[in-house]
């Protein structure tokens, strides 16, 4: 027996399929050609292709952020909008904003070592300074919207979007909050890409103008998934899916937690949500086979939501529910690539 | 002034705690710390009840910068510490935890089994120097910069800890500017109470370093002289360093091993301004919020907190935002508030200050030593609030509050109690 926490009743996105509200139409993507700093050859990625925020949401001042702080106002709007909420008639100190991310603002900290670099410690600009903590988007998002409940930003090494979500029911399990918009996203910069070239992570498919193939590295994505996040059955109105119950924890202590959680219960369907390459031998792959049950449906790692760092769960999650109906069950994989596991159990409707 | 001997959970006086549910009351039972004042919180307490201050100018560890800082000195480094893959903010969080589980039994299941959340806003900030700006890849291949720039993330800090301790449970970076470790150990409290861990690490480590000097220098938020907090005076925060972990547990999980039990985390709360990116919005009204939800937590009134622990940065706006959030929450109290901010001791140590706070708090609910603020002479005119200033007030203390603020509006309030486990003023 399983019992729903809280139900996924909005979602919006800014990814490398452009700014969505609710699931995302199903097309093939191939990755783009980076263009925005200079490459030694062709490098690839999944790109977030630009766009005017203000034509997606009307009236969003964002000519002073980062992308990463643009895309969560964008994401977090269309969520909201989804959802079918007025926030006119919410009490907003009790609307929580809940943000996982790999590496926050990292065009902005990168801005202000290049200021460094040209002006000297002494000669910083201040700007990019306080926009570029980790915790600048989430914050954004309160201040669109008018939230003043709990704000809070995590990170977490391969699950960072697991783990918001897991803070973020915690929030109304303990009447901490009554609304919950929980975000997941990451951007892609060029001291983000060389690093994972640096350190040989990347896929054969980045060097390559032909599609892509499966192993041997990641294809580095970015964007931002926003989802409403609220109380089981409190509104009659459609839920994407109900979060049961989620864990997280390191080694073979993960396979003994997801178990602990899963008790009798079988999932029918395992989303591989690990970032990373999206291969069958992958370490998400290997334990999504350990754990499920003989009838469970293995929905593979998509390559555009592995390459998108720690925060690519989300992407993971709407591009399973978009591919095709689902239902019963659903158990989200995540994994840090190297020792760490995250879980949510979901009910699809 | 030690702890000194703490009496067990067994004791006859557990029954003053009006506290019914065991599983859902959040105790402390370890805490560890790293301050400029040295390694452990006997150091910390002992440095501040001397009224050391150990603001020194910048230029002498950083030429260049202006002002002053605290900086921890001679810092026995765990073994792997010297691994390039551990920042400095990775090292003093290390060192603060293995310092907060020193009276642990590390092969217990329940210690296997717990988690961190540990909060930065630096992390591996200040392993990285301008020069990757201008050819990333280039820098990477120099001198260990691959390995170095791996300590990047924020989450990089809790994954220091729990592979350092071998601990196997939850972890997370909690970031939320300066209020970010107040915040972990108001998450971590969540997730015991979801039974999702049998005992969490939560605290915050931040290693002073040139990016946050020239940022805050670049924000002209510094002030040049020591800095004096709640002061009509003040002219703008210093910055420190250090880190501090406190180990969380249930009542329950607590008596079940014996465990002697530190304090207990009566309320907590967490808020936004939604007002401003940097500036606090000025009447205080989000701090105010939360302040009186952490009360509402712990069933006590503005009567029952002896003492609160405040921010004070010395930043003109923040002083001004919190004595009004101070004046609104605590008006209509037999007496004033006593409040102080310890900021004046060793500076601001962003990521990390929230929990240090949270350490010092629990001296103040342990040892009834109220610590004033130093070089306060003319504070902000606040009836409702009795800054402290001079001599450690002595006073037995039921309940004690520390209270966090950040960048983007967050704030967090940790309300802590003896729970009747005894106090000890020796």
């Amino acid at each position: 027996m399983t019992s729903n926490l809280a139900a996924i009743t909005g979602i919006g996105s800014v990814s490398p399929y452009g700014p969505l509200a609710g699931l995302i139409p199903q097309c093939a993507l191939e990755p783009e050609p980076i263009t925005a700093w200079p490459t030694a050859g062709l490098r690839r990625a999944f790109l977030v292709k630009p766009f005017r925020p203000a034509s997606v949401v009307p009236g969003l001042k964002t000519r002073r952020l980062d992308r990463l702080s643009a895309w969560a106002l964008v994401a977090s709007s269309l969520a909201i909008q989804d959802s079918g909420i007025d926030l006119s008639h919410v009490d907003r100190s009790r609307v929580a904003v809940v943000f996982g991310t790999g590496f926050g603002c990292a065009e902005l900290t990168e801005a202000f070592f290049q200021s460094a670099a040209a002006n000297g410690w002494s000669g910083t600009d201040p700007s990019p300074f306080p926009e570029g903590l980790a915790n600048a988007p989430s914050s954004h998002v309160a201040l669109w919207h008018g939230l003043r409940g709990p704000n809070i930003t995590v990170g977490s090494a391969g699950f960072a979007g697991e783990s918001a979500m897991i803070q973020a029911t915690s929030l109304l399990r303990h009447g901490q909050a009554d609304l919950a918009i929980v975000l997941a996203g990451d951007t892609l910069t060029r001291a983000v890409y060389e690093w994972y070239e640096a350190a040989g992570l990347l896929s054969p498919s980045c060097y390559k103008a032909e599609p892509l193939t499966e192993g041997g590295g990641f294809v580095p994505s970015e964007g931002v998934v926003a989802l409403v996040l609220e109380p089981a059955g409190r509104r009659d109105v459609r839920a994407y899916a109900h979060f049961t119950s989620g864990r997280w924890a390191v080694d073979r202590k993960a396979v003994e937690t997801i178990r602990q959680m899963l008790g009798s219960v079988v999932p029918s369907l395992t989303i591989c949500a690990g970032n990373g390459a999206p291969c069958a031998t992958s370490s998400t792959a290997v334990l999504a086979r350990e754990i499920s049950g003989p009838n469970t449906e293995i929905v593979p790692a998509q390559a555009v939501a592995a390459g998108l760092a720690d925060a690519g769960a989300f992407l993971h999650l709407i591009l399973a529910l978009s591919s095709r109906p689902r239902s019963g069950l659903a158990l989200l994989l995540g994994t840090s690539g190297d020792n760490g596991f995250a879980a949510l159990l979901l009910e699809l409707p | 002034m030690t702890f000194g001997r703490l009496p067990p959970v067994t004791d006859p006086r557990i029954t003053d705690l009006r506290i019914n549910d065991a599983r859902k009351t959040i105790v402390v039972t370890g805490v560890g710390v790293v301050s400029p004042y040295g390694i452990g919180l006997d150091c910390l307490q002992a440095g501040m009840l001397s009224g050391k201050c150990c603001l020194t100018p910048t230029k002498d560890v950083y030429p260049g910068f202006e002002g002053s800082t605290a900086q921890v000195c001679g810092l026995s480094l765990p073994a792997t510490g010297a691994d390039p893959r551990y920042s400095r903010s990775d090292r003093l969080a290390m060192v603060a935890a293995r310092d907060a589980v020193t009276n642990l039994d590390c092969e217990s299941v329940a210690f296997r089994e717990s988690g961190a959340f540990m909060a930065s806003t630096v992390a591996g900030l200040s392993e990285i120097d301008p020069g990757i700006a201008e050819d990333p890849a280039a820098w990477y291949r120099r001198g260990g910069g691959l390995a170095r720039a791996a300590s990047y993330p924020p989450a990089h800090v809790a994954d220091a800890v729990g592979d350092d301790l071998g601990i196997r449970g939850p972890r997370c970076a909690v970031s939320a500017a300066c209020a970010s470790s107040a915040m972990a150990i108001a998450l971590a409290a969540n997730i015991l109470l979801d039974g999702a861990a049998p005992m969490m690490l939560a605290g915050g480590s931040d290693a002073l370093c040139p990016f946050t000097l020239s940022g805050f220098s670049s924000l002209q938020a510094l002030d040049p002289e020591p800095c004096r907090p709640f002061d009509q005076n003040r002219n703008g925060l210093n910055l420190g360093e250090g880190a501090a972990v406190l180990v969380l547990e249930t009542l329950e999980a607590a008596v079940a091993r014996n465990a002697s039990v530190l304090a207990v985390l009566r309320g907590w709360a967490m808020t936004n301004d939604a007002f401003h990116t940097t500036a606090p919005q000025q009447q205080g009204n989000g701090l105010a919020d939360c302040m009186r939800l952490a009360m509402e937590m712990a069933k006590v009134s503005g009567d029952q907190i002896g003492y609160v622990n405040a921010h004070g940065t010395g930043t003109p706006l923040n002083d001004v935002a919190e004595a009004n959030a101070y004046e609104s929450v605590f008006r209509g109290r037999t007496s004033p508030i006593p409040v102080s901010s310890t900021k004046s001791y060793f500076g601001h140590c962003l990521g990390a200050a929230g929990a240090l706070e949270a350490a010092i708090t629990i001296v103040a609910v342990r040892c009834g030593a109220l610590l004033p603020t130093l070089r306060l002479t003319d504070p902000i005119v606040s009836p409702s609030v009795n800054w402290l200033r001079g001599d450690v007030r002595r006073e037995m203390l039921p309940l004690a509050m520390s209270v966090s603020a950040g960048f983007g509006g967050s704030n967090t309030a940790l309300i802590f109690g003896d729970g009747g486990f005894g106090n000890d003023r020796s």
